[in-house]
Formats: structure tokens, C-alpha cells, sequence
């Protein structure tokens, strides 16, 4: 059976200190290849950054206002916001521009009904959405675009059920979800399409029982969450395979306990954060999904965390965002 | 499911001694071949040195299983292969090699041989056979035979190392290793 | 300094494609310094290495200058945005922008498709998973294939006159047009094939596989028979790689719908099933007209068969698939014990029996 083995010195508490010095750190290393490499996702790794500050309750660490100037000049003319300033629009950073927009209460720094209608634009004609203007299809991207509607409560402005339709289309005999009609179910596009269907007020449309026992199998002996039958486990799935649970109603069906031994053993002690397995490179990527997941699974050192939109819920409180969960 | 390599050892007194290989690294692109050709050498040296006699074992290194037999000669073998590969044939595999070794090569060539002295050439042929293990040997034969002596498994390379031993330490002080391959160890480690 | 330097490394790479077009993996050599007055580019057996070294100078240049030209700060010609999206996307394949950048050189004719189908073919090699190298692919593909239909749409009346009197030099067009098809179609099933074997489970390559058969053979039954065989060793190989026999699950359920709703296909599928090692050369793709094509395979045309036998027959088809399958799926489990991928497989197949 392809899993890790924790040894018996890994750690196992929550190092939240390191973790939030490490994320502090993270942004001041501008000129590190690494850094370069991942500019590409610049906005996505922005949000990731700061909503586990947030989570952590360190958010005033960070920059607000270089950070919503930046967000400001990655604003394209079509309405779209990209990973960084010279790369061009797409879905995924125009989420991720929205939710931290959104950590800040502050989306009005940016021109919020082109961002609607650059939403709007991308929905096609069977109701899926693409990812930019060059037309790639993917579950993700229905996602993105719901989610974004959602924060700025302009959930009216595109054909909901058609998008729903389309989504509905690509669920699978387990109960899963993948990228498009007929692809394989991964435990990541089901996250979208389960979060997808709740923030539509579809989620009914679910077989809970089957898609959560299809869920829980992904916990391995050692505790964590692989995304697909015999794959390794990640920390990053403890977020995508245990929102879904939560989402669905069904969390209590793996065993949290072990859940959590495994995503602590993957804190890095030295430099602070958690990588994928232990003993791997930390990324704040993982740190995120690694402190969110404790979150979902009760630590009371961590605000709750949002299932859906993966924020944290006093955020949600405060712009008014109700998210209705199967029971 | 692969099997990347196929060695044969003797365990001498403090080291083992490699005696004849053959490997399969198709998969492996092209530029990392060399230095892991080295590390399956360094590692089925290193195994077959923390073996003891008459013993079999199995060794997980992330996602390689090393499987060994080292027999009460103290000649050994050691195949490399994915975690697919079924652990039976693999040691099907190893008696099957070990056996015809030591009936070609005499015994007295063992300690001090080496593969361009040693005259066995059927390993590459085996190692491309057993490729597809349905295709090498009838396995349901394979399941009943093996099963008297313990195989016994290690999680990782560490737990056969001793006390205050380190795995780095090994690495940057053998001569099976060029200095490229130290370097490939170096940036192949902790990322995934 | 580093600007000469990595302006002749990146020299150094365009003239390897030059010199050797035969070119099929990349990768870094890992070299910590680098060595005096030696190219960091070396091409050995039609592999691309790049000395690890320099890859820390070169690809943040590499990447600052097509920002720059992106933010209309700096100008670049065509030949120089060519060469430099070149070099930074093999290094980063999933730097989305510089795709674009080439998206955009591929519409006003830089570019041909063939061209960035093999420079993402190449990146595969050293980051098989790699999604906007997939995306990209797809976009490409769905160039191809809009030219193909463009020019196609005269060749249907063609293909409908095709009995008697089309024009021999229209006809040759479309059989052109169609080979050519045929061989992206063949070059793509390798390049996911390719990265399967370079990354276990890999969903991207897999779904690209579908997205391919979705797109270039549709409802095409040779295409999938011959998919399906060639698969049962892959399987046989790969017994725990989930996203491998989702692939075949999608094929046998497409064969299935596409046995049952169309009869006249069974004698092609059906010789295929009791045969399946049997190899034909030319691939019919996306020809509304694949009956004909199945046809000039060798089936018997025009035979007058009753509805009620032509349903027996595809039932018979459909039965004989889901035996072989299940089989083979025994086989496996018994084979190799403990794979909940085989398990997973076999509830599939059983499904689809179900839903029949
Ligand atoms: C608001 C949040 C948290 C997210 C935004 C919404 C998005 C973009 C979610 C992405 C979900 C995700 C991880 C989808 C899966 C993508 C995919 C098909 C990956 C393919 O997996 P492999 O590359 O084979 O990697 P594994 O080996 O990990 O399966």
C-alpha cells in the first residue's frame, strides 16, 4: 500500500509562531529564483499567505496597502485580474484577488462590475465557464466563477442553471466529480463542484452517502488523505477530501485523530510551514491547506474556517455571505 | 510495476563486493541515468553489507523497494522495483539468479571478483524478462514455494543503519558515488 | 555579463533545435559550477541538458524580459518572443503568459501548430503533469481541427459525390486532410502515453487522452477498439494507476454506447473484439462518414441484414466485451492481490453491466 511512515520524533503540536514568521518572511524573498518561478500564481499565493495570517489571527502583519495597490494594477481592461503585473487575466487569481479583497473588506478598490461582467463573459453556451479568454473548460473554473459572484453578491448575473447543469455533468458513477464529462473523480474537483453546488443551493443534488464513502476511503493508515485511490497522501487533501466531508455533511466518517497526527508531522520545525509529506520542502500553499484543515477539524487555536470558500467564517459574517451545508 | 536493477554481491567481512549488474533506467530521464545507476549500486552494496546471512528483506526508499537475499555463502543479490512489483517474484527471482551464478562462477572467484572479471552474462537477460512477471514465471507456483523463511521489512534505508549513523554521511563519503550523483542526492532530497 | 552570458545560452538553445530537429527530451544536468568557457547547453543522442548552474541566471531573465515586453516597457521582435517563450517555457512550463504570448504568434502565422505541439511535447518530458502545458495542447489541437473543418466543409459534398465523379484533386485534398488528422491523432495517444509512464496516475494526461477522443474521434469504433486492446497490456503493467483504467472504463462505456446505438457498426466491432491484436494502418477520424470508412476496411458492404439480427448481434458484441473485461479483471486481482485500483475497476465494469 503506497503511504508514508511517521517516525516517532516528527512533531506533534502546533507550531503556529513558526508558522506565521515564516509566512511574514515569505513575501521579503523577492528575489529568490523559487520566487520567480512561482510569479506565475502570485494571487493565488497572496491569498494563501494571508488567509492563514488570518486564520491565525496575525493578519495586521502583513501590508495591506502594497498588497491592494498591487491587486489594483493587475486589473486588466476586460475586467479581469491576473497572477501579477504583465500576466494576463484569469479566473483563478480573480477569485483569489476577490477573497483577500474580501480578508480586507475593501473589493471596492477595485472596478467590482467589470470584474462581473468579465465573469459574465467567460460562461458558455452549455452553462460551463472558461478559465480565460482562450477557452479551457474545467469544473475549477465554474467554481471560481460562483465563488467570486458570490463574494460580490452578483450570484443573479450569469445563468445559474445552466452552470449547474453543466456541473452536474460531470459526476460520476462513485459519486465523484472530475474536470469535465467522462474525466476521472479527484478529490480537488470534487471540492469545486460539492462547493460549486452549495453556493448554487444544489448541493441536494448530491448522493451524499455515496460520494462520502468514496471520501473516506482516501484516509490511509498513517492518517492522511491521498486525492485518488492509490496515491500518496498530502496535506493539501486533508483541505480538499475534508471540505467536501464537511460540506456533504459527513466529516465524522474518518477518523480525525489521526487525520490531524498526520498533518502535524508535517510541519517543518527548523524554518516553520508544512509541506506535503513529511520531511518535504514547505510551501505556503500547504501551510494553508495544513492550518485549515486542523481548523475544520476543531483546533480552537484557529478561527473556524469556511468549507466552502476557505476563509475564514467572521469574513463571511461580515460581508453577509450565508453558506448553507447538508446535514 | 518496474524493476530497475539486478545485482550481485558478496558480502565479505566489512564490505560487500559488486560482482555482476544489470539495469533497466528507461525511466528515468535521461541526464539523471548515470547518478542513478550509482545510487543503485551504492544502495544494493549497502544493503547487502547490513543483511545478515541466510536472511531475506525487503527495504522501502521513498517509492523503491529493494528486495535482498543474502545466503548463508554468502553470496547475495539485491533487485530494485517500483511498489507495484509482487515482492514474491522478485525472490523468486533472486534464487533463481543466485543459483545459476554459483554453479557457472567458482566460488573462489567470489571475494575478490568484479564485474569485468566475472564471466556470467544472464542477468541482463533476466532483468528484461521479469519485466512482466506474468509473463516470467508461472505465479501461482510462486505463491506456495516461499514462504519458510521470514521476509523481513525495513520502512526506510535509516533503520538499517545503526546508532549516530547518517544516511548523508554514507553518501558523501563512497566511492560508489561521483561527484555529480552527491550533488543530484543533495537537490533530489526534501522536495517531492 | 549575465545578460551576454544568457543571451548566448538561450542562442545556444535555438541552435540545438536548429541543428538537431530530432530532439525528444530535456532535462538539467545537476552541475553545481559552472565549467570555464563551455557552452551550459549540451545535446547528446537527441537529449536537450541544461547545466544546472545556470538555470538561476537564465530563466529569471528570460522571464523579466517577456514581462517587460508584456507591459509594452520594452520591444521585442518576433523572432527574439519566439526564441525566449522557447527557452522559459521549458524551464517553467506553467508560466500560463508565455503561452499566450505563442497563442497569439500561432494566430497572425509566427507559428505553425505543429511547431508548439512538439515544444509542449518537450516539456512533458521533464514536467509530465504540468496543466497549462495540457491546456495549451488542447487549444492547438482545436486550431488544427478548426482548419481541418473549414476546409472539410467542401470536401463533405465532395465525399458525397465520392461514388462517381469528384474531382480527383479535391478528393486527394481530403485524403490528405485526413492522414493528416490521423497522424496528430497518433502523435497525441503517444505523447499521453508517454507522460503516463513518466508520472503514475497522472490525471492530466489522462484527461487529455479523453478530451482528444472526444474531440478528434468521435463515436469513432475503430479508434476506441483499438485504444481498448492497445490498453490491456498498459493495464497489465500499471495495476495500481487509477487514472489508466478510469481511461479504459471511459472506452468500454463509449463502446458500449456506440455498439448499441448504431448497429451497423458491429461487424467492424465485432471482429475487432475476437481479434484484438490486429492492427489496421489508416485511422477514419471524425468523419461523419465512418461507416464507409469501416466499411472499406474490408467488412462486408450492403449486406442486407434484418433489424432483429443486427440487435442480436450488437448485444452479442456488447456481451463478449464485458466478458474479456471481466477476465481480465479476475485475472488481475488475482495476479497482483491488494490494489484498490483493480477492486475500483472491477465495481465500474459491474455498473456498467448494470446500466445497460
Ligand atoms: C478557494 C480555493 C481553496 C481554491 C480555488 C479553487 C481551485 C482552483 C481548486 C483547485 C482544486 C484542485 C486541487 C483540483 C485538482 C486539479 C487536478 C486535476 C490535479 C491533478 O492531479 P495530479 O497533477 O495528477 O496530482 P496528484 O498527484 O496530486 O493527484
Amino acid at each position: 500500500v503506497k503511504d508514508v511512515i511517521i517516525k516517532p520524533d516528527a512533531p506533534s503540536t502546533l507550531l503556529l509562531d513558526k508558522h506565521a514568521d515564516y509566512i511574514a518572511a515569505y513575501g521579503s524573498r523577492k528575489d529568490d529564483y523559487e520566487y520567480t518561478l512561482s510569479e506565475y500564481l502570485r494571487m493565488s499565493g497572496i491569498y494563501w499567505g494571508l488567509t492563514v495570517m488570518d486564520l491565525m489571527g496575525q493578519l495586521p502583519r502583513m501590508n495591506r496597502q502594497e498588497i491592494i495597490d498591487f491587486i489594483k494594477a493587475c486589473q486588466h481592461e476586460c475586467g479581469g485580474i491576473s497572477a501579477s503585473i504583465g500576466h494576463d487575466p484569469h479566473l483563478l487569481y480573480t477569485l483569489s484577488a476577490v477573497q483577500i479583497l474580501s480578508l480586507y473588506d475593501s473589493v471596492d478598490a477595485i472596478d467590482v462590475d467589470k470584474v462581473v461582467e468579465y465573469v459574465k463573459g467567460l460562461q458558455q453556451e452549455d452553462g460551463s465557464f472558461a478559465g480565460d479568454k482562450w477557452g479551457e473548460i474545467d469544473t475549477r473554473f465554474s467554481f471560481c466563477a460562483v465563488a467570486t459572484l458570490a463574494l460580490l453578491g452578483k450570484m443573479d448575473k450569469i445563468n445559474v442553471d445552466k452552470a449547474v447543469q453543466f456541473v452536474l455533468s460531470c459526476m460520476n458513477f462513485d459519486g465523484g466529480f472530475g474536470c469535465r464529462p467522462g474525466s476521472e473523480s479527484h478529490a480537488g474537483q470534487i471540492y469545486c463542484c460539492t462547493g460549486f453546488l452549495t453556493l448554487t443551493g444544489q448541493l441536494h443534488q448530491v448522493n451524499a452517502d455515496l460520494l462520502g464513502w468514496w471520501l473516506c476511503e482516501r484516509q490511509l493508515s498513517s492518517g492522511g488523505l491521498n486525492g485518488r485511490p492509490e496515491k500518496l497522501p498530502d496535506v493539501c487533501y486533508s483541505w480538499w477530501v475534508l471540505a467536501s466531508l464537511k460540506i456533504i455533511g459527513r466529516i465524522h466518517w474518518i477518523d480525525k485523530a489521526k487525520l490531524r497526527t498526520f498533518i502535524l508531522a508535517c510541519q517543518d520545525e527548523e524554518t516553520g510551514g508544512f509541506a506535503d509529506r513529511p520531511g518535504d520542502m514547505v510551501d505556503p500553499f500547504h501551510t494553508l491547506f495544513g492550518v485549515a484543515g486542523l481548523s475544520l477539524l476543531g483546533d480552537e487555536q484557529i478561527k473556524p474556517v469556511n468549507p466552502v470558500l476557505c476563509m475564514p467564517e467572521d469574513v463571511l459574517q461580515r460581508i453577509g455571505l450565508q453558506v448553507d451545508l447538508l446535514s | 510495476m518496474k524493476l530497475y536493477s539486478l545485482s550481485i554481491l558478496f558480502k565479505g567481512p566489512t564490505k560487500a563486493n559488486l560482482l555482476k549488474a544489470a539495469y533497466d533506467l528507461s525511466s528515468f530521464s535521461f541526464f539523471q541515468r548515470s547518478s542513478v545507476q550509482e545510487f543503485m549500486t551504492f544502495t544494493s552494496a549497502l544493503i547487502v553489507e547490513r543483511t545478515t546471512q541466510g536472511s531475506r528483506a525487503s527495504v522501502k526508499e521513498q517509492e523503491y523497494l529493494c528486495h535482498v537475499y543474502v545466503r548463508n555463502d554468502n553470496l547475495g543479490a539485491v533487485v530494485i522495483a517500483d511498489t507495484e512489483y509482487p515482492q514474491r517474484v522478485c525472490f523468486t527471482l533472486l534464487d533463481k539468479v543466485l543459483e545459476e551464478f554459483s554453479r557457472q562462477v567458482d566460488s573462489i572467484d567470489w571475494p575478490s571478483g568484479n564485474p569485468e572479471t566475472i564471466n556470467y552474462k544472464a542477468l541482463d537477460i533476466h532483468l528484461s524478462k521479469y519485466q512482466n512477471p506474468r509473463e516470467a514465471d508461472a505465479m501461482t507456483k510462486v505463491q506456495a514455494e516461499l514462504d519458510e523463511t521470514k521476509i523481513i521489512l525495513h520502512n526506510t534505508m535509516e533503520s538499517l543503519l545503526e546508532r549516530g549513523e547518517k544516511l548523508d554521511d554514507l553518501v558523501s563519503k563512497s566511492e560508489h558515488l561521483g561527484n555529480q550523483s552527491k550533488a543530484f542526492y543533495k537537490t533530489a532530497r526534501k522536495q517531492n | 555579463e549575465v545578460d551576454v552570458l544568457v543571451q548566448r545560452v538561450v542562442k545556444d538553445i535555438t541552435n540545438a533545435f536548429k541543428r538537431n530537429p530530432n530532439i525528444d527530451e530535456i532535462g538539467v544536468i545537476p552541475c553545481p559550477e559552472a565549467r570555464y568557457n563551455r557552452s551550459p547547453i549540451v545535446l547528446v543522442e537527441n537529449k536537450l541538458g541544461v547545466e544546472s548552474w545556470c538555470v538561476k541566471f537564465l530563466l529569471p531573465y528570460v522571464h523579466n524580459k517577456l514581462l517587460l515586453y508584456r507591459q509594452r516597457k520594452h520591444w521585442l521582435d518576433r523572432e527574439a518572443l519566439v526564441d525566449i517563450t522557447c527557452t522559459l517555457l521549458l524551464l517553467n512550463p506553467d508560466f500560463t503568459t508565455a503561452w499566450n504570448v505563442r497563442k497569439e504568434l500561432l494566430q497572425c502565422g509566427v507559428l505553425n501548430p505543429e511547431k508548439d505541439l512538439y515544444l509542449g511535447k518537450l516539456a512533458l518530458t521533464k514536467f509530465p503533469k504540468s496543466p497549462e502545458t495540457w491546456i495549451h495542447r488542447r487549444w492547438v489541437l482545436q486550431q488544427i481541427l478548426r482548419q481541418f473543418s473549414a476546409v472539410g466543409h467542401g470536401t463533405k459534398q465532395q465525399q458525397q459525390l465520392h461514388q462517381g465523379e469528384a474531382e480527383p484533386a479535391d478528393a486527394e485534398r481530403s485524403q490528405q486532410l485526413s492522414d493528416h488528422l490521423a497522424g496528430t491523432l497518433r502523435q497525441e495517444m503517444k505523447v499521453c502515453s508517454d507522460a503516463a509512464s513518466r508520472y503514475p496516475s497522472n490525471y492530466n494526461a489522462w484527461s487529455h487522452r479523453i478530451w482528444v477522443l472526444q474531440h478528434m474521434a468521435k463515436g469513432n469504433i475503430k479508434v476506441l477498439h483499438d485504444e481498448l486492446s492497445s490498453m490491456r497490456l498498459w493495464v497489465s503493467m500499471h495495476v495500481s494507476d487509477h487514472s489508466g483504467f478510469h481511461y479504459r472504463q471511459f472506452l468500454l462505456s463509449e463502446l458500449i454506447t456506440g455498439v448499441s446505438q448504431s448497429p451497423s457498426c458491429t461487424a467492424a466491432t465485432t471482429a475487432a473484439t475476437s481479434s484484438h491484436h490486429q492492427q489496421s494502418s489508416t485511422v477514419p477520424i471524425g468523419s461523419p462518414h465512418h461507416h464507409s470508412h469501416v466499411q472499406a476496411n474490408g467488412e462486408p458492404q450492403g449486406a442486407e441484414v434484418a433489424g432483429e439480427e443486427e440487435r442480436q448481434l450488437s448485444f452479442t458484441t456488447v456481451l463478449l466485451l464485458f466478458h474479456e473485461e471481466m477476465e481480465l479483471c479476475s485475472d488481475l486481482i488475482q495476479s497482483f492481490p491488494g490494489h484498490e485500483t483493480l477492486w475500483s475497476h472491477r465495481r465500474h465494469v459491474f455498473y456498467l453491466w448494470h446500466s445497460m
